[in-house]
């Protein structure tokens, strides 16, 4: 895919080549779990902004598919990585290509979790529809809370780096 | 579907998914607070309206299309690791798209018409 995409772009916006630092991936593994709120005075307005209109945007298009196509497919578009793009260019640009490949590496843990809230509301929700929600979000909050604490604890991070980096 | 309900789920998608991306800019590490970016901000937003609007049928249709697009947001982060780390965030995280709409595309053609 990269030689192909060299071939037909020339020089790409990254040079073509990636050096990510498995040091920074190492580190990242050894930092402290939590959450630094006062991180979020540096959030800026133009990138709460960017994810509004993407994060607004992909509803839209699940409704209007939804009502055109049927609700099934517009499902499809609650589970699709509209804002991921724009996040993780901006923390490249801020932080480096191995913080926003450590945060993608994050996402498919995540997104597995997507899962997991989707089958818990599929299984609740004639029951009772609050609660189906409620517990899909905390089947979402266990489900890829434990699998990044198991890839944390038992290495496999770093096996998953190995496998999938080039370098 | 109402113009109004369209408009309103978009509305409030937009929020939830900047209320989910502030909690993950907050998150540290970095990998962990990966896990907010595949938050299901969208669908919550989404689903809890067509819950309110439409009722448990249409929403659980909704939940079962979401099933199988979470099975191509795992397809799509697995594919933007690879390419990532070849083509750097914006080309490598755009690309991917196809391996969201490839598994996708390819359950919900399969099993979920």
């Amino acid at each position: 895919m990269a030689r192909l995409a060299r071939r037909r772009w020339g020089r790409l916006p990254g040079r073509g080549q990636v050096a990510l630092d498995g040091r920074q991936l190492l580190d990242d593994d050894l930092e402290s779990v939590g959450f630094d709120w006062s991180k979020l005075r540096n959030a800026s307005p133009p990138e709460l902004l960017i994810r509004f209109v993407f994060g607004g945007g992909i509803a839209l298009i699940a409704a209007v598919a939804g009502s055109v196509f049927g609700p099934r497919f517009g499902g499809l578009f609650l589970a699709f990585p509209a804002v991921l793009p724009a996040t993780l260019t901006l923390i490249e640009k801020k932080e480096g290509t191995t913080k926003a490949w450590a945060d993608a590496s994050g996402g498919v843990l995540g997104a597995i979790g997507l899962a997991a809230f989707a089958f818990t509301a599929i299984q609740l929700l004639r029951a009772n529809p609050v609660v189906a929600l409620a517990l899909a979000l905390l089947a979402w909050l266990l489900v890829s809370g434990g699998l990044y604490f198991l890839f944390r604890e038992t290495g496999l991070f770093l096996r998953q780096d190995k496998l999938l980096t080039t370098r | 579907m109402s113009i109004a309900l369209i408009g309103l789920k978009a509305l409030v998608g937009g929020f939830v998914v900047v209320g989910f991306s502030l909690i993950g800019q907050a998150g540290h590490p970095k990998r962990f607070a990966g896990l907010f970016s595949a938050a299901p901000s969208v669908a919550l937003a989404s689903l809890a309206m067509t819950v309110v609007a439409r009722g448990t049928d249409a929403t659980l249709a909704y939940a079962q299309g979401m099933l199988i697009g979470s099975a191509g947001m795992v397809a799509y982060c697995l594919v933007s690791l690879v390419l990532i780390d070849r083509l750097h965030a914006l080309v490598g995280s755009i690309l991917a798209w196809l391996a969201w709409l490839a598994v996708a595309g390819g359950v919900y053609l399969a099993v979920g018409k």
